[in-house]
């Protein structure tokens, strides 16, 4: 095969897969866009001849559908910060300090990612319940900050290790000690790792699903997630363009966030993966 | 330096103390327990686990587990090998439009897992109105029962979970072809090798590394979340598509029964524990 009858191999291919990988994605926009009525027509409409932005109008402005993205944002967003600041100082001695067990503890901070969140829900749930912290955002935005430890210690280590030594030891003969040199020299160098941990954090965040689904009962708290999925089951047919609708606008911001950083996580992905 | 690095570690030693640590101790104290979910231990013994073995759904629900994994992780490694490939070729030949390609498959990924399950049963709908059935029937050809059939529910959740988790695969995959050294292909035209040939000979053992790794971190990731499944078809037909994580799920959070649950739970980390170790020596092989 020459190599140009093998490069119109690999388009046909790749449009394959493309067209694979569309179709789920632009079924759901379809159903979001159709009248009830297009939407018993099935696969005859899935370009729609009467395409309506009702749905959306309809989920947009119900009250408890923006309380949910709200609860999404504010859990994620605390969850993913927590969790940053909580990784800084160990990612920086990780980074900078020797010490015995370096290498063994920072194995140990990725092998946490092992366990299921649905194994330590178990206890979790009755230590919440004796706290008086099940159904609080609270109690779901601790868990969420564990969550995210691991992969911001990797992301915020590795992007330490990218910020000059020397710049650290000018500050330091300035006499300034090893937080302060963290807080002023080295954190500012590395905002693009940290806003990469924070946005990689969010981004999970905004996808998990068994935390806030076993921890918070009270429907007016949960996050969207869970909220799609209690309307999935109280839905029927008729109600089938609403979901789809609704369904998208919940995958729209993760969808965004990812377009934004596509780059960030296919480093952090191929870096944690494939060490070595 | 002086620096000491206990009091920096400080912070991620509480948080996944409390989360982690606590709590899978917590589990194994649970699991020789009598606990519900709604009152504390009272004995201890192994009634927990005497009534994990003789539960009759166990045996179902580990061969779907494993039916279910197996089949994901194949199918999740085969895709990802080949949208990886496929666009590390078009890479080197300069073709537009690869970037692309990576974005609609990593764009799959990022769909939240009840999403994905949500979506997927829009697909499979067995309604007349149904994606696929009414796709089939435009064509001419027979509806097939996506998810009332038990055997062809266990497909489906495969295919979801496959069109969902490729990214993974693909990114491992690319990463690790790229690092290939270009001169062994080179060398291997100057003797003459066709492309399977190449593919064969160069590509795949040196992929070998990133394929073991890759197996075992997806085979983890598989056995670990259901929130897909649940969406989609909620464990049934029956208990057909009831793998060993919703399983547990089903049985601490609806029927209360914390030991049996808990033992089970302990099931989960032992596989992932020993699959882990895999890993850790995988990598320690390749630092050497």
């Amino acid at each position: 095969m020459s190599p140009r009858a093998a490069d119109r191999a690999t388009y046909l291919v790749a449009l394959l897969i493309a067209a694979l990988f569309l179709v789920p994605l632009s079924w759901l926009l379809s159903l979001s866009v159709r009248t009830p009525q297009e939407v018993y027509l099935g696969a005859a409409r899935y370009l729609p001849e009467d395409p309506t932005l009702e749905n959306f109008r309809l989920v947009l402005t119900d009250r408890s559908f923006g309380l949910h993205l709200w609860n999404s944002l504010k859990i994620c967003a605390l969850g993913g910060a927590g969790a940053v600041a909580a990784a800084i100082p160990a990612a920086y001695a990780f980074s900078r300090f020797s010490f015995r067990g370096r290498t063994g503890l920072m194995v140990a901070v990725l092998l946490v990612q092992m366990v299921s969140p649905l194994v330590v829900l178990i206890p979790l749930y009755r230590y919440m319940d004796a706290l008086g912290m099940l159904d609080t955002h609270l109690g779901v935005i601790g868990v969420y900050v564990a969550l995210g430890v691991p992969l911001s210690v990797w992301v915020l280590k590795s992007s330490f290790d990218r910020v000059p030594r020397s710049l650290e030891e000018a500050a330091e003969i300035d006499g300034c000690g090893r937080a302060e040199t963290l807080v002023r020299i080295t954190l500012p160098l590395a905002g693009p790792g940290v806003a990469a941990a924070f946005i990689l954090n969010t981004m999970m965040g905004w996808s998990q699903f068994l935390v806030p689904f076993i921890l918070l009962t009270d429907t007016g708290k949960v996050p969207i997630s869970v909220a799609i999925f209690n309307f999935a089951g109280s839905t029927s047919a008729s109600t089938t363009q609403l979901l789809a609708a609704a369904c998208l606008v919940a995958i729209l911001p993760a969808l965004a966030l990812f377009v934004a950083v596509q780059r960030l996580i296919v480093r952090a992905v191929s870096g944690g993966a494939v060490r070595g | 330096m002086a620096a000491r690095p206990l009091l920096w570690l400080l912070p991620i030693a509480l948080v996944l103390g409390t989360v982690y640590v606590i709590p899978v101790a917590d589990v194994v104290r649970l699991s020789f327990s009598d606990a519900t979910l709604l009152r504390p231990a009272e004995s201890y013994g192994l009634s927990g686990y005497a009534a994990m073995l003789e539960a009759r759904d166990l045996g179902v629900v580990l061969r779907n587990t494993v039916v279910f994994t197996v089949a994901s992780v194949v199918g999740l490694q085969l895709a990802g090998l080949l949208v990886a490939l496929l666009v590390a070729r078009g890479d080197r030949r300069g073709l537009p439009g690869m970037t692309a390609l990576r974005t609609i498959v990593l764009a799959a990924w990022v769909v939240p897992g009840v999403a994905n399950g949500i979506i997927w049963q829009t697909l499979f709908s067995e309604a007349p109105f149904g994606a696929i059935n009414s796709t089939l029937a435009l064509i001419g050809l027979p509806r097939v029962a996506w998810l009332s059939d038990p055997e062809m529910a266990m497909v489906s959740a495969v295919l979801a979970n496959v069109w969902q988790g490729t990214a993974f695969s693909m990114v491992v995959f690319y990463a690790a072809r790229r690092a290939i050294d270009p001169r062994l292909y080179e060398a291997a035209e100057v003797d003459g090798a066709r492309p399977f040939a190449r593919f064969v000979y160069i590509t795949l053992p040196q992929l070998k590394g990133a394929i073991l790794v890759n197996t075992v971190l997806v085979t983890i990731q598989t056995l670990n979340t259901f929130d897909s499944i649940l969406a989609l078809t909620g464990g049934g037909p029956g208990r057909a598509t009831e793998v060993l994580s919703l399983h547990i799920f089903n049985r601490v959070f609806y029927n209360y029964d914390l030991g049996g649950g808990s033992a089970l739970a302990l099931v989960l980390v032992a596989i992932s524990t020993a699959l882990t170790l895999v890993y850790i020596a995988l990598l320690g092989r390749g630092r050497t």
